[in-house]
């Protein structure tokens, strides 16, 4: 997922041990205490959204999941790797593949039921299910649905299907067939146009959750969700507070992932909390059962943590400093800077001291990244080579001879670069920071004899001036995070035309055809670690195209009260383990 | 008394004209952004231009702005509709439009929005006017004295301290380190449902706004008194052997009103338009947020009904004010 204003979402992590871990197994709290109320505090007006076919932010998954949404598969409750495995949720098992991954199935387990007590059918995740094809209502949320079932699509190249509230026009036959309920309505069937191998990891959205038709009413479906969780809402008022009670139709025995779980019995969220207000709130202790649904304000960081990033000891088991699951890079358009010399000769240019310094320091901002797929992926990730000589500070040297490599390679685009009136064009989101960043990017690039100028965009609209290719310039800043633990989230995403964010301009560039048809013999390799290797390699070839300027493998940091136990960091969705959360 | 109705009336109708043109500015500068509401509505990973043409379509974006336009003045005498089926949605007139990204009819967002606005202008506009006068008349009648330095250190302090800076200062200390108020639940509570926890969640936010006004209306006020109190009529009053009291009250006060008495109605008319800051600190829920959200979310609809809602209370403010000028000035007739 592309990181952006309103625009988080994701996850990773490695696969490795996942096999190991097995639902109702899994980490319980032992030793937790069952009561109390849990206050959650934000300077945010609302969440995002709370309706399940619209939630995409990582943090918005993992807590809605935690406690009001359930699906057919979760990712399991436990630290490190491990929380990456796919355990049932809703359903019995993790789905059964067949017709080559084309075709997954899923049954449901006895005794799931909503808030009001009507047991979860087949076709109640059927009509969640098609909620996301009513783009025009169901906005945000991600359109897996719509790219994999098997649904046929329209000359201007929607879904033939419009969801359930399109009146004429509509073809509910396609989408009846691409989702069939069996008899006994407990067996959902899912006919896919390609093959996914790793289908179950996309049904741990909750977006693949049940909706009851007639509590439905559309958009305003976002202020009043039908709990299938332990918690129900009992009263959400943007700017104000939003107060979660236990659901007395919640049954226990239906939901080992959430059953020894679920420990306060009052969930509160306050929303609107000024930014210094709430960070005073959590250095005083002032309300120890609280937690922080936000990071900590740059200028308390050390109040809380040491210079190399570890936590101080007065605040051990209040607060983490851990990475997230974002890659942060700039997208170079290939049309344009049509010379490999001249990108790299950026990267060996690039003041990374300088730009993590300014961000907070390595300790808090990230280290460099070599890439974009982050060690904690395990399986995908290996070192990229060939840059080994760049350090944290620019090797000018370097960046020079390649700059004399291109005076002779691309004439043309040289003389651009070292014009001062013409130069390299940035694409950035207008902010403090990145205007300070922009002075150190000036600075070193022109030591190595490059212009580089910043075209400063408004951050409500930056994505969308960026994404289309007539307003996107040479650079663009941009951060990615996989939607689950597999790059195939993340290669396919960012560099293939058939991808949702790629900005890259590559698809003229010669390298490109191998590229796409390696890419393409990953995705549906169905060796895993034998896949791990190809997306490695195939994030080595994107640093040898120089396709990105690698940025850093980022961090956040967490904070919650004194009472609180259960607190640890749920790798795959890149926020705190909010449903394991206790009142000490 | 007809000719005042006159008067009235065509203020009214000019009235009218006013927040016309206002609203079709808002308009005009909201087509010619470089933005894409359409696109806004695709979500995140969405680079598809079918999806983002027909959400243009199905919101009417792909209309020129003067019908869109067109369409918002019939929908605040005829109400609107939106969407189909169980995401049919109807927002009554006077409709101001829906709000996607509050999911809630506008109208009802600037309903809820107002109270809290009126209550916080209100509340501090009241203590500001006693602190204000008060202060100043007694720096004036204790001029040079230490009463006057104290007020005119005061007035330093106001006038310097920018009211996020006061806000937070009071929240931290007086909540959160000397626990001397409780927390607010956060939003805002009905005074008629919970006097006590309205009280709790207003008093620091009106002592934030008065305290920056109070400090203006002091030097204001102290520099009016001891101006008029020169006039010669005030010194005919005092050969008169008035006391010094009611020389202040009857004679010095009833003149220095006047101008008292607009400076605080525009001001008001300007809170009521939001005090954004203020509210962002104390987590009100009044019409500078919402402005300030709408703002940064290009909710167009909630930013064409805050904008009028604004210019209509100033419009309003300026007619009310030139008729309670021929009540406290019998030399004003209308």
């Amino acid at each position: 997922m592309l990181k952006g204003t309103k625009t988080l979402k994701t996850t990773l992590a490695t696969l490795a041990v996942a096999a190991l871990a097995t639902a109702g197994l899994t980490g319980c709290s032992a030793g937790a205490n069952v009561g109390g109320t849990l206050t959650y505090v934000t300077f945010q007006d609302s969440w995002t959204h709370a309706d399940p076919q619209r939630n995409y932010t990582g943090r918005d998954i993992a807590w809605f999941g935690s406690y009001m949404h359930r699906t057919l598969t979760a990712y399991d409750r436990a630290e490190g790797a491990a929380g990456s495995a796919v355990v049932p949720d809703l359903a019995t098992d993790t789905g059964t593949a067949s017709n080559d991954n084309k075709t997954w199935e899923f049954t449901l387990r006895d005794g799931v039921s909503f808030e009001d007590g009507t047991p979860i059918t087949c076709e109640d995740i059927k009509y969640g299910v098609s909620r996301t094809f009513a783009t025009d209502v169901i906005t945000d949320g991600p359109g897996y649905a719509i790219s994999m079932l098997d649904i046929p699509s329209a000359e201007d190249g929607t879904s033939v299907y419009k969801g359930p509230y399109a009146t004429e026009g509509n073809d509910t036959a396609a989408f009846d067939k691409a989702i069939v309920c069996s008899n006994d309505n407990k067996t959902i069937t899912f006919n896919l146009k390609r093959a996914v191998g790793d289908f179950n990891y996309t049904t741990t959205y909750l977006s693949f959750g049940p909706v009851p038709k007639a509590a439905d009413n559309g958009d305003q479906y976002d202020l009043n969700p039908v709990s299938s969780g332990p918690y129900k809402i009992e009263s959400y008022k943007a700017k104000d507070s939003m107060v979660l009670v236990r659901n007395e139709n919640w049954n226990k025995d239906s939901d080992p992932l959430r059953a020894t779980r679920a420990n306060p019995d009052k969930i509160v969220v306050k929303f609107g909390v000024a930014e210094e207000v709430r960070d005073q709130l959590f250095l005083t202790n002032s309300d120890p059962n609280a937690m922080s649904l936000d990071a900590l304000l740059p200028t308390n960081l050390p109040t809380v943590f040491a210079d190399d990033g570890s936590v101080l000891p007065e605040w051990e088991g209040r607060a983490i400093n851990v990475y997230d699951p974002y890659v942060r890079f700039a997208f170079v358009n290939v049309k344009k800077l049509n010379c490999l010399p001249v990108r790299q000769a950026i990267y060996y240019a690039k003041d990374f001291n300088g730009l993590i310094t300014l961000a907070g320091g390595q300790a808090f901002n990230g280290d460099p990244a070599d890439g974009v797929i982050k060690p904690l992926m395990g399986l995908d990730y290996k070192k990229t080579t060939g840059y080994e000589d760049i350090g944290t500070s620019p090797n000018i040297e370097k960046a020079k001879a390649l700059m004399e490599q291109a005076k002779t390679e691309c004439p043309d685009l040289y003389a651009r670069v070292t014009d001062k009136n013409r130069g390299i064009v940035y694409d950035i989101a207008d902010s403090e920071t990145n205007k300070k960043a922009a002075a150190i990017w000036i600075d070193s690039l022109a030591q190595a004899g490059m212009v580089i100028k910043f075209n400063f965009i408004e951050a409500g609209s930056y994505y969308s001036v960026v994404m289309d290719p007539t307003k996107q310039n040479d650079l663009s800043a941009a951060g990615w995070a996989p939607d689950w633990a597999n790059a195939s989230t993340v290669i396919p995403e960012l560099f293939t035309t058939a991808g949702g964010f790629n900005l890259t301009q590559n698809a003229d560039d010669p390298a490109y055809a191998e590229f796409e048809k390696l890419s393409n013999a990953a995705l549906v390799e169905p060796d895993r670690k034998k896949q791990g290797e190809q997306w490695a390699a195939l994030n080595q070839y994107v640093m040898d195209q120089m396709w990105v300027i690698p940025g850093t493998f980022s961090k956040t940091q967490e904070i919650w009260g004194s009472g609180l136990g259960g607190v640890f960091f749920w790798e795959p969705q890149g926020a705190p383990s909010f449903g394991d959360i206790y009142i000490k | 008394m007809s000719g005042l109705l006159a008067y009235v009336s065509r203020r009214l109708a000019v009235t009218f004209l006013i927040l016309l043109a206002v609203s079709f500015a808002v308009y005009l500068i909201f087509a010619f952004l470089p933005f894409d509401p359409a696109s806004l509505t695709c979500g995140k990973n969405c680079n598809d231009p079918g999806i983002i043409e027909a959400n243009r379509i199905r919101l009417g974006y792909d209309k020129p702005f003067y019908e869109q336009y067109w369409v918002f003045l019939v929908g605040l005498f005829a109400g609107r509709n939106y969407g189909e089926g169980a995401a049919a949605i109807h927002c009554a007139a006077p409709s101001f439009g829906y709000s996607f990204q509050q999911h809630a009819c506008v109208t009802d967002l600037i309903g809820e929005a107002l109270p809290v606005t009126l209550a916080l202008a209100i509340g501090a506009l009241v203590l500001w006017l006693i602190l204000g006068i008060g202060l100043g008349v007694l720096s004036a009648r204790f001029r040079g004295r230490v009463l006057d330095t104290v007020s005119t250190i005061f007035v330093l302090i106001g006038t310097s301290l920018p009211t996020f800076l006061t806000g937070l200062m009071l929240i931290i200390f007086v909540v959160i380190k000397w626990h001397l108020l409780p927390f607010p639940a956060g939003g805002y509570l009905s005074p008629f449902e919970d006097f006590p926890g309205w009280l709790n969640t207003m008093i620091l936010p009106w002592i934030t706004l008065a305290f920056a006004y109070a400090a203006l209306y002091t030097r204001f006020v102290r520099s009016q008194v001891i101006e008029t109190s020169t006039e010669d009529y005030i010194r005919t009053a005092r050969a008169k052997g008035l006391s010094e009291g009611v020389i202040l009250g009857k004679h010095t006060l009833r003149a220095a009103l006047a101008p008292i008495a607009t400076m605080a109605g525009l001001d008001f008319a300007g809170l009521m338009g939001g005090a954004i800051l203020t509210e962002a600190v104390f987590n009100l829920p009044g019409l500078g947020r919402l402005s300030l959200g709408a703002v940064l979310d290009y909710d167009l609809p909630i930013i064409v009904a805050t904008t009028l809602l604004a210019a209509a209370i100033v419009v309003m403010m300026n007619l009310v004010l030139d008729l309670v000028y021929a009540f406290i000035d019998p030399r004003v007739r209308v």
